[in-house]
């Protein structure tokens, strides 16, 4: 399944809205979500992104495969934390023997453990969300714009956003090269287990890395080509300015964060 | 009864979730030892055809028989005892540190012994004369080099059919007839060869039958010699027949010169032919 | 097409990647002209890519190694000036157009060039308008550049760089990695630019039957070195150097060649398949009326 990065045309609000004030809006959703822990709280942010995700016209199908994506991980670090947490109402209870070293004595599934484990994985998935939510409504050069008016050299800003862009390029690379591994037989991305495949990471790696440094040179060869780096105030044709609307989300977007943030420490 | 090589059966293949049509109800045998060239410009379906021979792809209505076997009933690994693919760009298809290893990758995912695949790693360099890179990192060798080196490992599986697709991509001249070279020795020693390419020179001087894609369907499936011989069929998808047919099929035919001349040595005979005969004829005075 | 002064000079020229001791360019003297349609032929490594980033200064700039001699384009030293600078000079289009091509639409990246040269936006609307009609490509402002075929790519590509209004365009293999429709598409937009805007074109590629046709000179690298130079005619003919730079001469060229070789020779050299009729018939009608 894809990384959505990419540019998903749209009319909607989201997508109208100023760069900087998607940007604005990033940074305060990380902060938060990676302070809350209040269950109810977490749950309650998770599903505004959900809901921006749907009012953003974002097809559904696109979050669907990406949290199936990370399924795996989520999985393994539910049943850990589950574990883990220290609570008092046992559910399941293969305790690990007190003499194995670190985990003795734990290994019982809690009420509060699953409670926690829950809050977190879905915590996480909130943070992940957010940023496809930002990259698929911005055009990238309407992305990189908005970096430079927040002060980011245009250099930089450039090779951030290139380096966005080359996502979905790296991705289709990836199929191929799994198509060609499976066309010498190796299975192990299909049907291996999680040892195998981890084994097996170089073999993707080395090519996709290589593709990539090339690709990344002809590119810098490209733009240094058309003047990238030239010296003056650089022109941008299609500008970003920031319109009533912008200020009225970003003030919705710190009210609602502070009011996350209120409700989880304080209730 | 032989089963034919690879056998097309109303194959039609439609990319989803886009919708688009490459393949339209596409049927044809290849036979065992052909020498076939699939043409046509970018978007005919030449690579959606390959893929599907191979098992990477699994038809929308239709079959595809590879050795008899049924791709929609085998996986790729299955598959590829058989048949083998060699994609367009070889730096997608490089994994491993040595050429060594590369080409040894296949037969031991195949679980066989390690002398077997010693043996055929030997073997597949010593076809293809990469003995002196054999401890090379394969990715930093030249494009021509990178090919080959794909094509080794391929082999190195022993499939009876290999497909190539566009494999002189990216290489000059030296290069296309190293790999064409190679396509016909494989071919000399029994495999079935299939080509996508659009490099109508190269396969006028190799191939023994053409299939002409034009929009998923086939326009043309002939030799060589009738199939350029149809130029103005031929532009339907965008494709001249080699510089040299196309001067044959200009020269007027009085001259009684070979409209269907396929390579540079064959016009050139036929014109000495002729010159030799008008030469030796009795001047009239 | 009217040649006009010397706009490239390159002199003495040799020149090794950092970090390596073989010389990829050795002692090229050339002069290029306004006007002027070049062709550069060479085998794999012949040194093609290394001499045109050579024109636009990415060689030495951007790439570092040591050079030895110096190249002029329009009265700079490329080694005095910015890349910047030269690539109002010099535009350049690349093999791959996937790599050369990184904005989501053709207006933006269309745009970029003049954009880094910080023109007013009326001048880079008017820059890019013009760009986009002499590639055919009006009409695709807003198209994301994925969604291109290979030869619009190229062509946009092409705008791209023609955005910085050059006088010289070099295409390094720009055609190399597309099929005849694509090839066909970049070589009418670039003889247009020749023949109708007075563009100088310097063009590396393998495809030898197409430059025939169009260019006024070809050059043979070999090893780095330049081996031969003409015109079309001159240079298809001299099948032994061809062969010791393994560079593959359109059939037609060849056909002469072989006849040649066997004593039989036509009156012109042929490098287009008409050429080729008309000798051929020559050929037999010559014979009948000795």
């Amino acid at each position: 399944m894809d990384f959505p990065i990419e540019y998903y045309p749209g009319r909607s609000f989201f997508h109208r809205l100023d760069p900087r004030a998607k940007l604005v809006f990033l940074l305060f959703f990380t902060v938060v979500i990676a302070a809350i822990q209040h269950i109810y709280v977490v749950v309650a942010v998770f599903l505004t992104v959900i809901a921006l995700w749907c009012l953003a016209g974002l097809p559904l199908r696109t979050m669907g495969g990406y949290l199936r994506m990370w399924g795996g991980l989520m999985a393994f670090l539910f049943v850990v934390h589950a574990i883990m947490h220290p609570g008092e109402v046992v559910l399941i209870n293969p305790l690990i023997p007190p003499f194995v070293p670190l985990i003795g004595g734990r290994g019982s599934v809690t009420k509060e453990g699953i409670l926690f484990a829950f809050t977190i994985t879905v915590r996480q998935l909130a943070l992940i969300s957010i940023l496809p939510l930002v990259s698929m409504t911005t055009p990238i050069h309407l992305f990189a714009l908005g970096l430079v008016r927040f002060g980011l050299p245009y250099q930089l800003a450039y090779t951030i956003t290139t380096a966005l862009n080359m996502i979905p390029v790296l991705q289709a690379e990836l199929r191929i090269i799994m198509d060609a591994q499976r066309l010498r037989a190796f299975g192990t991305f299909e049907k291996g287990n999680p040892i195998a495949r981890m084994k097996a990471y170089p073999l993707l790696v080395t090519p996709l890395v290589i593709g990539a440094m090339r690709r990344a040179q002809l590119s810098a060869v490209a733009m240094e080509s058309r003047g990238f780096g030239a010296k003056g105030k650089r022109t941008y044709i299609e500008d970003i300015t920031f319109k009533p609307k912008d200020w009225v989300f970003i003030c919705l977007t710190t009210l609602y964060c502070l009011a996350a943030l209120l409700v989880n420490f304080l209730g | 009864m032989r089963n034919p090589a690879i056998k097309l059966e109303n194959l039609t293949y439609i990319y989803q979730p886009y919708g688009v049509v490459a393949l339209e109800d596409v049927s044809f045998e290849v036979g065992e030892g052909e020498f076939v060239a699939v043409i046509g410009q970018n978007g005919s379906g030449k690579t959606t055809l390959l893929k599907n021979i191979v098992g990477l792809l699994k038809p929308t209505q239709g079959r595809v028989l590879v050795e008899g076997l049924d791709t929609r009933r085998s996986t790729v690994a299955e598959l590829s005892r058989w048949v083998g693919l060699v994609l367009q760009n070889p730096d997608q298809q490089l994994f491993a540190q040595t050429v060594e290893e590369e080409i040894a990758f296949g037969p031991r995912n195949l679980n066989l012994p390690d002398t077997e695949v010693a043996s055929r790693v030997e073997e597949a360099m010593a076809m293809l004369g990469l003995e002196p890179f054999r401890r090379e990192f394969p990715l930093a060798l030249s494009i021509g080099d990178r090919a080959r080196v794909v094509i080794a490992s391929v082999l190195a599986m022993r499939p009876r059919i290999i497909l190539l697709d566009e494999p002189t991509m990216g290489q000059d001249y030296r290069g296309h007839h190293q790999i064409m070279g190679v396509a016909g020795q494989l071919h000399g020693e029994g495999h079935t060869i299939v080509i996508a390419t659009h490099h109508v020179d190269l396969v006028a001087e190799y191939a023994q039958r053409v299939i002409v894609l034009c929009g998923g369907r086939i326009l043309l499936d002939d030799t060589p010699a009738a199939v350029f011989s149809q130029p103005e069929v031929l532009r339907r998808t965008h494709i001249a027949p080699p510089q040299i047919t196309q001067l044959a099929q200009a020269l007027p035919s009085y001259l009684g010169l070979p409209r269907d001349a396929l390579t540079v040595a064959e016009l050139g005979e036929a014109v000495l032919e002729k010159v030799k005969i008008k030469r030796s004829l009795p001047r009239r005075s | 097409m009217d040649i006009g002064d010397p706009y490239i000079i390159i002199d003495n020229v040799s020149y090794r990647y950092p970090g390596t001791k073989c010389y990829a360019l050795k002692e090229l003297n050339l002069t290029i002209y306004k006007g002027e349609f070049v062709a550069i032929l060479g085998e794999h490594l012949a040194g093609k890519s290394t001499f045109c980033q050579l024109l636009n200064g990415i060689i030495p700039n951007f790439k570092g190694g040591r050079m030895e001699g110096s190249v002029i384009v329009g009265g700079l030293d490329t080694q005095e000036v910015s890349v910047a600078e030269l690539a109002q000079k010099v535009g350049i289009v690349l093999q791959d157009p996937e790599a050369q091509l990184f904005t989501t639409k053709v207006l933006s990246e269309v745009a970029f060039g003049p954009e880094n040269l910080c023109l007013d936006v009326e001048e880079i609307l008017e820059r890019i308008k013009w760009a986009l009609e002499v590639v055919h490509l009006t009409g695709f402002e807003e198209r994301p550049p994925t969604s291109l075929s290979g030869g619009q790519k190229q062509r946009l590509a092409i705008a791209a760089a023609l955005a910085m209004r050059p006088e010289v365009l070099v295409l390094d293999e720009a055609t190399t990695q597309l099929d005849p429709v694509g090839t066909l598409e970049v070589f009418s937009v670039v003889r247009e630019l020749n023949e109708k805007y007075g563009m100088t074109i310097v063009m590396a590629t393998h495809k030898s039957d197409e430059v025939a046709q169009f260019a006024d000179r070809v050059l043979i690298l070999h090893r780095g070195r330049l081996i031969a130079q003409g015109t079309p005619q001159e240079v298809f003919g001299k099948a032994e150097l061809l062969r010791r730079a393994t560079i593959r001469p359109p059939q037609v060229s060849q056909l002469a060649t072989y006849l040649e070789e066997r004593s039989l020779h036509l009156s012109e050299f042929p490098i287009t398949i008409e050429q080729a009729k008309r000798g051929i018939e020559r050929l037999f009608n010559g014979e009948t009326s000795r």
